[in-house]
């Protein structure tokens, strides 16, 4: 049978948590497909979820594509499609199609330090990536993870950082103090800088607020990464998810089919227009 | 394969395409042309530019991709999504300009490619194309020749027509043009050679009769590369009123977005539609958050030439504009593309 492009295959929310509460609420959801099937997907891909009547919203996959039995996607509740995902249940049925978009390159990561920089909700996509390198562990070298939100309550995975901190170092932020806070106080490029990861045969990969971005790059350049080990992605609004409908390129680069991963080498040719 | 049909038998060749939904040119009571079903009035081609290109046929303003609703037994609530699928009759436009078989030409490269487009190639690839050679130019604001086509170009085109006076002449490029021939064989003629000279002729007249030129399009294209943060663009925009009109009359502009609309809400049932939408409104770009990468009037109506004349050529290698003028003539505040790439060749800035 034909089937076009842009049908969703039906899948079940099967659990959902909440990550953050309050004006920028943020849940987890794991789905499975109402038919059995699964979806072939590398780090760093996308989804097309669809809340039927609401509409579509592309959703960065959190999940590691050697879990095989749900999807996960962290979401912020921000517009139309996500405020409707975030009033779902397990039980509720949304429509999911991809995987769109060009992933993390980890294959040609392997033996390299990994060096995790996210903030926010920007922990989503890494979280992929951290997952697959853990249960992938002999085949990279140090793994480490600079994360921050903007209070305590805007943390993301909270229980899964804790027990993250027993496999690899974790240095979380706030960006201003609170008086139980016991880890580093600023924004998260000052993270950074207080940490200084070592450049030697490791691969930065950051992702979070796009002014968060540009610093974490500014000041992986001061520590002496070279551009090409700095990956990040962009995101726009999308809505076909396969580089048609015109509206989420930089350039000649449509960010739903060539993007979203970047090393900044590639990145810093495009134009801003992100 | 080349024929001659003589213009009064033309009425008789429409009415021989019983076996395909055929559309023509049309003028309407205020005057604008648009394309529509042939209905045995036909009498010949004397036609000039139709306001929307028939792009409207390959690929309509606006499509249902699926329908979706709920339905509740006692506490079990079930989701339900139909793809629908255009089911399309073989089509014939007839009359369709060679710059519009062009774009559709450019087209094909959007929806084609990795992810086949299906909704689009349901209708393309049933379609014939029965183009009419601009002898003369539709409109004075034509310029083809200045973006790789001509006004007898057969590109995208299955069957190209050249009016002789009293009869066309018929050249068809494809088996799915032949097939228009043979569906009424004793309508057309062998072409003599005296036709045949007639036909470069005209064909040679038509290039001399287009007003307007963009000259050097594919060093502009080079240079708009080093353009992206020019001020150029903020004066060139001052006077856009975003109408967008430019972009859903253009033969080559493919934008569109997707929404769910909803004709019941409990129960829930409704269909996914696709529709135009175009580079010049601010919501198109707009995130949820507010931020919009391309907030002004100036980085959209950059996007729109830099889409057509430099990112197509770097995707495609083609300029994705073939030089139909319609944005020039219907602006309704006079942004003239062939200015701006004029003054974009000149100076730049």
């Amino acid at each position: 049978m034909e089937t076009s492009v842009y049908t969703p295959q039906l899948a079940k929310i099967i659990q959902t948590k909440d990550e953050v509460v309050g004006p920028r609420a943020i849940k987890t959801f794991r789905t499975q497909f109402v038919n059995g099937g699964r979806l072939d997907f590398r780090c760093g891909q996308c989804a097309m979820l669809s809340v039927f009547g609401k509409g579509e919203s592309m959703i960065s996959i959190s999940s590691s594509p050697l879990v095989k039995d749900y999807l996960q996607f962290s979401i912020l509740r921000t517009g139309r499609v996500t405020a409707a995902l975030h009033d779902m249940e397990a039980g509720d049925t949304i429509g999911i199609r991809g995987p769109y978009g060009n992933g993390f390159p980890i294959e040609e990561w392997r033996g390299k330090n990994l060096v995790f920089i996210g903030g926010g909700i920007g922990l989503a996509p890494l979280w992929s990536v951290v997952q697959t390198a853990l249960l992938r562990k002999r085949e990279f070298g140090a793994l480490s993870l600079i994360y921050g939100a903007r209070t305590s309550k805007d943390i993301v995975f909270k229980d899964e950082l804790e027990e993250l901190k027993d496999k690899m170092p974790v240095h979380l932020s706030i960006d201003v103090a609170e008086p139980d806070w016991k880890d580093f106080v600023g924004f998260v490029p000052t993270n950074v800088l207080d940490k200084k990861p070592s450049p030697t045969n490791t691969i930065a990969i950051t992702c979070g607020p796009p002014i968060m971005i540009k610093f974490v790059i500014k000041n992986l350049k001061d520590l002496k990464f070279e551009d090409e080990q700095i990956y990040t992605t962009v995101e726009n609004k999308m809505k076909c998810g396969i580089g048609k409908c015109g509206r989420c390129n930089i350039g000649f680069h449509y960010v739903c089919k060539d993007g979203p991963v970047y090393s900044w080498a590639e990145l810093k040719k495009l134009p801003q227009e992100y | 394969m080349e024929k001659t049909l003589a213009k009064k038998s033309f009425p008789q060749w429409v009415k021989a395409l019983d076996s395909w939904t055929v559309y023509v040119p049309r003028k309407d009571d205020e005057g604008r042309w648009d394309f529509v079903r042939a209905d045995g009035q036909e009498t010949a081609l004397d036609i000039s530019q139709t306001t929307l290109p028939p792009k409207k046929i390959l690929f309509p303003q606006r499509e249902v991709f699926l329908e979706f609703r709920k339905t509740q037994a006692g506490n079990l609530e079930t989701t339900e999504i139909k793809e629908v699928l255009p089911e399309v009759h073989p089509t014939v436009v007839i009359g369709a300009r060679p710059c519009e078989a062009r774009a559709a030409w450019l087209l094909d490269k959007v929806f084609g490619g990795e992810f086949q487009d299906i909704y689009y190639w349901k209708r393309r690839e049933p379609t014939t194309l029965v183009g009419l050679a601009c002898t003369p130019p539709p409109s004075d604001n034509c310029f083809c020749p200045s973006v790789e086509g001509s006004p007898h170009s057969e590109e995208g085109l299955d069957v190209l027509l050249t009016d002789l006076g009293d009869r066309y002449y018929v050249k068809s490029m494809t088996a799915k043009g032949e097939a228009l021939i043979s569906a009424a064989p004793k309508l057309f003629s062998e072409p003599s050679a005296e036709d045949q000279k007639r036909v470069k002729a005209a064909h040679a007249e038509s290039e001399k009769q287009i007003k307007r030129q963009v000259k050097d399009a594919r060093g502009i294209s080079e240079k708009l590369k080093g353009m992206f943060d020019s001020p150029f663009w903020d004066e060139e925009a001052m006077s856009c009123l975003r109408c967008g009109i430019c972009t859903y009359l253009c033969p080559s502009c493919h934008c569109f977005d997707i929404n769910d609309e909803i004709e019941t809400s409990s129960p829930l049932r409704g269909q996914r539609v696709r529709t135009w939408d175009t580079c010049q409104f601010p919501d198109f770009t707009m995130h949820s958050s507010g931020h919009n990468p391309r907030p002004d009037k100036a980085s959209r109506l950059r996007q729109r030439l830099l889409h057509k004349f430099q990112y197509f050529v770097q995707v495609y290698g083609q300029i994705m504009c073939v030089g139909c003028g319609r944005c020039i003539t219907l602006c309704p505040v006079g942004i003239d593309i062939i200015k701006v790439l004029d003054k974009v060749r000149q100076d730049g800035d």
